[in-house]
């Protein structure tokens, strides 16, 4: 029949229309990220053995870091730097890291207001309080 | 009942009340102030209906996208116009360099003052016409087109050649679908033998018009959306080809009218869609006349937000072909097969 297709049309935004909303709000409500969304990256310390895997894997040379020689001639941390205006987020540090002390992390909220800020000194942001990694 | 009938005729007991302050209740000047105060009435319709039209439709928009629309300012963004009216008052006037500027700056205020005209001659509930005039049907049209010349006039003067296209498109369209919408209401004049808004609305008091005449209301709806310029006929100001048309170059509170001009222009012809067809102020339950009649026209409102935000623009040949090979020869044969009508009836009651 001749405008049954403008009918079944009006069909169908109706019924979106009823229907629910797909918006997130997202300030007020924190979204539900996909499993597979790399954002961040997170240091454990006390995990990490200072083996340099993870800077020479990296693609963009993000990554610094320095150590020091225990009095058991073991490696320690002694400064973690990531430059992350050049990172990828693809995980191949993560990838290389044998003791799975870095891991790539779905935290979000990265912006920041100065590009100095963008030099992510590790240790210190593991310290931070409530924050994944 | 007695409440309900009071509710029904709160404004007639006001203006009766306004009126008994006059020595002589029918003297001139009580009319004139009857008449100033009907026209701010219809002023507040206009504005009020422009506010809550372009947030209902902003709203559909949403909704018909599965997002919310304006939910920031004030409760499930209900306030949004109003900040939206007041940036347009604050923005900056700007006439083109070579623009017509009488012409140019008229335009807007035609546009905007139409729907105060048409809006005038619809009975809001019983008795309660701002103004009764006997030619009611043949008045609004006649108002209505005028809003043709108004937007050529703004498309020429902007000296802009995309508002240029848009105000011939404006003509163009405009005229074509005014024969159907005027030939679709002629059925409903032809058995109410009145053009009389308040008459054709207490001929529906038992069966409204929609019944008798269906064909004629979805001609008169189809012609309506493309007299108002509305999606799928937003030809005049298709933003994708001809940028908005004939509003290309307004700013702030000149373009702000344009824009009351057409929500109002939209009350308008859903006024006269709720009088003519649906039954005006008149209905089955027991709810006050006045309800009855805005709950028409925004389920009219509705549905043309409804059809916009569904159906894609139709082409400008197509637009004509439905004008002049479809909805004429139907509106015609509308009126054919209501004379038909009349006469089998005549000759079966012995009228």
């Amino acid at each position: 029949m001749f405008g049954k297709g403008l009918l079944t049309g009006l069909g169908v935004t109706f019924k979106r229309m009823v229907g629910p909303n797909i918006t997130e709000f997202y300030p007020e409500q924190k979204p539900k990220l996909p499993t597979r969304v790399r954002s961040s990256m997170g240091l454990q310390r006390d995990k990490c053995i200072s083996c340099n895997m993870c800077a020479m894997a990296c693609p963009n040379g993000v990554i610094k870091l320095t150590s020091e020689k225990d009095e058991n001639n073991k490696k320690v941390l002694k400064s973690y730097h990531m430059d992350v205006g050049r990172c990828l987020f693809c995980g191949m540090c993560a990838e290389a890291c044998p003791t799975k002390a870095l891991t790539v992390t779905q935290e979000y909220e990265n912006a920041v207001y100065e590009p100095e800020d963008m030099d992510w000194d590790m240790i210190k942001r593991a310290e931070r309080k409530g924050k994944v990694g | 009942m007695d409440a309900l009938n009071t509710i029904n005729n709160v404004f007639l007991i006001i203006a009766a009340a306004i009126r008994s302050l006059f020595a002589d209740p029918h003297s001139v000047w009580a009319n004139l102030t009857m008449d100033v105060i009907d026209f701010i009435i219809v002023v507040i319709i206009v504005v009020l209906a422009a506010l809550i039209l372009i947030l209902l439709e902003r709203k559909v928009a949403g909704w018909t996208s599965q997002r919310p629309g304006p939910n920031r300012l004030g409760p499930r963004g209900w306030f949004q116009t109003i900040a939206d009216a007041l940036k347009l008052m604050g923005k900056e006037d700007i006439t083109p360099s070579g623009a017509d500027k009488f012409i140019f700056k008229v335009a807007p205020m035609i546009i905007f003052s139409l729907p105060m005209m048409t809006l005038a001659v619809i009975p809001y509930g019983k008795g309660m016409a701002p103004i009764n005039i006997d030619l009611g049907i043949f008045y609004f049209l006649a108002i209505s087109a005028i809003s043709t010349v108004a937007f050529i006039m703004a498309g020429w003067g902007s000296n802009n050649k995309y508002s240029l296209l848009g105000g011939m498109r404006a003509v163009a369209q405009m005229i074509s679908y005014e024969i159907p919408l005027l030939f679709s209401l002629l059925g409903v004049v032809m058995i109410t033998q009145s053009f009389n808004l308040g008459v054709i609305v207490e001929a529906q008091r038992t069966v409204p018009f929609i019944l008798i005449q269906p064909l004629a209301f979805v001609i008169y709806i189809i012609a309506g959306l493309a007299e108002v310029n509305r999606a799928p006929f937003d030809l005049v100001e298709a933003d994708q080809e001809v940028v908005a048309g004939p509003f290309t170059e307004y700013t702030g509170l000149r373009w702000g009218l344009f824009f009351l001009g057409e929500y109002g222009n939209m009350t308008a012809v859903s006024a006269l869609a709720a009088t003519v067809f649906l039954g005006g102020w008149q209905g089955p339950a027991p709810i006050p006349g006045w309800v009855w009649f805005w709950m028409k026209v925004g389920i009219i409102i509705f549905f043309m937000m409804w059809a916009r935000w569904t159906f894609p623009r139709i082409r400008i040949d197509h637009l004509m072909h439905l004008a002049w090979k479809v909805l004429l020869p139907l509106s015609i044969l509308n009126i054919f097969l209501t004379g038909l009508g009349i006469y089998i009836y005549r000759l079966v009651m012995g009228g």
